[in-house]
């Protein structure tokens, strides 16, 4: 099936049912990981890059359209990640926001969960297309998806919020990985909604019918927070973040939550100095001034947690991070997350693009 | 009976749970038998408002009749709401003798001189607790009895305890509480939760305390590795002691949680430039638990939390606050607050 460069990782495929298609030709996502991380000397598949670039201000503002971006940022998103898309085409959308319509139709009919106060509710949906997300020739469009309950009062042109809302992104993705697939494949492999649980349910079942693909939770590893932390920080001087606020659970008895959060311009200094630090130990070599390595993110969260423990002699590490927050957006590890600041909105994706490609289970 | 009395009624009734109706009414006293017979406690809300509305118009009840039943209601179910913790600091020599007929009229006494319209209410509960409830008005307005202050004081103590209190409303409520306690200033104790009780067990160290002696085992464990267990027992015991020490043992009062604003520098041995730096790291730290006492003993006696336990986090049991400011004084991380003394 596939080909792992570290034996001891296991897949958990059991109790899901792939149908596979030219898989022969496909290679695996960490394959591909695996064959990056050895050309540049980076050690084992199966995690987050240790290593990624910090983009300065994004003009993202510029690109995409202003009302589609509204839509996106200030929004709490539940994460999932997707596997490839068979033969969805972005000149289809029309089409499939019929189909996702009748799909949702009949699945009311058939007395689905999908709460609603009035049972004569229809629902109008729309398939839209984000463009000026991507960052490489690789990635596939963004597509915005709404659904709006059209009420059985007749005349009720007021703007109303949809009943729910979500999107597919694929932002930086791994390109080995991406040119890989076969032609009839997409990958948008994050996927973001909000509203109405059944409608999550049911929009999720219908991407999985129509393009014979999975969709599962997708949970943020203490990992990935710790890099929206530093990745957070790191803009601190174009944005500012306004806080760094951090929500640690222990586990005593009863659970004990510690919320820590820390003055944004000294947190902003402890990133300095350790981004210092790095440039002091690597003096010499040639560096791109805009990486950020995984060792750095942990040096200043391993910061943060030291002034903690001096003060209360309570290690943190005993516990799991569960939430990071600053002006920029939020993200907890059951898989939420909000952007507030469309100018860093291209990092953030780029991470949670790629945290969906590797929690994928293939 | 006028619109807000009415509205008063509807609050109240509405807020009073219904298996708790009866006996709130009932220690009221104030409708016939008939009256209370005919209220069908298993009706809705709703109607039995109506049926109350009724009845106090019958019996012509007024305001101050009405206030009592609330007041009867809240000092019974004083777990609601947030009460903040103040103390009376600097006693005359005559704060001692002061005894609850004193007390009653010299503060409402002080009040009225302060504010022009305001209503007050006092009464003893059976523990030393005085209670009061205060609705204000001000010079061209009667007092509003939608949004009262209730005040708690335990007489031949110098505590108070005040929930539902505005910025302009304290100094006054302060300034009154000195004059009729015989104190000299009353300050902010920095201790505040949802439950009275928990607060109060707290401040007046109405739990079971443990001093630093020796005492018996820990906790059963489940039988594991006769080695481990032997090894890890003595350190087990130790951590169990000292995290008693530092928060009691037995049924701890239930605070919610403890805030810390934390100004001192950074220090730390791998970060020179950090630890070189003159200002403070600011930052902000919340603990949080439906029992914080009791994780934080657990945190102790698990090793989650060093042992012993730093003064930072036994200060909360120890001072009876759960609000702190920590800067920098002299050479050590913590400051600001002594040594606890035994």
């Amino acid at each position: 099936m596939e080909r792992h460069h570290n034996s001891a990782t296991r897949t958990p495929l059991t109790n899901v049912d792939i149908k596979r298609r030219s898989k022969s030709s496909r290679l695996s996502y960490r394959s591909c990981l695996g064959a990056a991380a050895s050309r540049l000397g980076l050690t084992t598949a199966r995690q987050l890059n240790t290593s990624r670039r910090a983009l300065k201000s994004h003009s993202v503002a510029e690109r995409v359209n202003p009302e589609q971006l509204a839509l996106l940022v200030k929004t709490e998103w539940q994460l999932s990640y997707v596997t490839p898309l068979h033969q969805f085409r972005h000149t289809q959308l029309k089409s499939y926001s019929r189909r996702l319509a009748a799909f949702i139709a009949a699945g009311k009919q058939q007395g689905l969960a999908v709460a609603v106060e009035n049972p004569q509710t229809t629902f109008r949906v729309s398939f839209s297309l984000v463009q000026g997300m991507t960052e490489s020739a690789d990635d596939a469009e963004t597509v915005l998806i709404q659904i709006h309950a059209k009420s059985a009062f007749a005349g009720q042109d007021k703007p109303q919020r949809p009943a729910w809302s979500g999107w597919l992104s694929c932002v930086n993705g791994n390109p080995e990985y991406l040119r890989s697939l076969p032609k009839d494949f997409t990958c948008l492999p994050l996927f973001g909604g909000s509203g109405a649980e059944g409608l999550s349910a049911l929009v999720k079942s219908w991407f999985q019918q129509s393009f014979d693909c999975c969709v599962g939770p997708l949970e943020l590893s203490h990992t990935s927070l710790q890099w929206l932390l530093a990745l957070w920080t790191n803009c601190h001087t174009e944005a500012s973040i306004q806080q760094l606020k951090m929500i640690w659970k222990l586990p005593a008895e009863p659970p004990l939550q510690v919320t820590y959060t820390v003055n944004p311009e000294d947190a902003w200094e402890l990133w300095r100095s350790v981004r210092k630090q790095k440039e002091n130990r690597r003096d010499g070599e040639e560096e791109e001034e805009n990486c950020i390595d995984i060792e750095e993110v942990t040096d200043f969260v391993q910061g943060l947690k030291s002034h903690f423990y001096r003060h209360f002699r309570l290690d943190l590490s005993a516990g799991s991070l569960n939430q990071v927050s600053t002006a920029l957006g939020s993200a907890k590890h059951s898989g939420r997350m909000k952007i507030s600041n469309s100018k860093y909105m291209i990092t953030t994706l780029t991470l949670l693009t790629e945290c969906a490609l590797l929690k994928m289970p293939i | 009976m006028d619109d807000t009395t009415k509205r008063f009624v509807q609050r109240l009734m509405k807020r009073i749970p219904a298996p708790m109706l009866r006996a709130t009414l009932d220690k009221w006293d104030r409708l016939t038998r008939e009256q209370k017979k005919s209220m069908d406690f298993t009706q809705s809300k709703w109607a039995l408002t109506e049926k109350m509305l009724a009845f106090s118009e019958e019996n012509e009840l007024t305001a101050k009749h009405l206030t009592e039943l609330e007041m009867i209601y809240i000092i019974d179910n004083p777990n609601k709401g947030m009460w903040y913790a103040f103390q009376l600091m600097d006693p005359q020599d005559d704060a001692h003798s002061v005894e609850l007929i004193q007390f009653k009229e010299q503060f409402k006494s002080h009040l009225r001189e302060l504010v022009r319209h305001v209503s007050i209410k006092i009464k003893k509960h059976t523990d030393e607790a005085v209670w009061i409830r205060i609705a204000w008005g001000d010079a061209f307005t009667r007092p509003n009895h939608l949004k009262p202050t209730y005040v708690v004081h335990y007489l031949h103590s110098p505590y108070v305890f005040v929930t539902s209190l505005t910025l302009k409303q304290k100094p006054l409520l302060s300034q009154a509480l000195v004059l009729a306690t015989r104190y000299q200033a009353i300050k902010d104790a920095n201790l505040s939760g949802r439950k009275l009780t928990a607060i109060r067990d707290l401040l007046m160290r109405k739990y079971q305390q443990v001093f630093p002696t020796k005492y018996p085992s820990p906790l059963p464990e489940n039988n594991q590795n006769p080695h481990i267990e032997k090894e890890q027992a003595e350190p087990a015991a130790n951590r169990l002691q000292m995290a008693c020490e530092a928060f009691g043992s037995g049924m701890l009062p239930q605070l919610q949680s403890a805030v810390y604003k934390l100004e001192t520098k950074f220090r730390d041995h791998s970060n020179q430039t950090m630890s070189e730096r003159e200002e403070p790291f600011r930052c902000v730290v919340k603990f949080e638990s439906t029992n914080l006492l009791e994780s934080l003993r657990h945190c102790a006696s698990s090793g989650i939390a060093s042992t012993p336990v730093t003064p930072l986090l036994s200060c909360i049991p120890q001072k009876g606050r759960n609000y702190f400011v920590i800067t920098d004084n002299g050479p050590g991380p913590s400051a600001r607050m002594r040594q606890p003394q035994n």
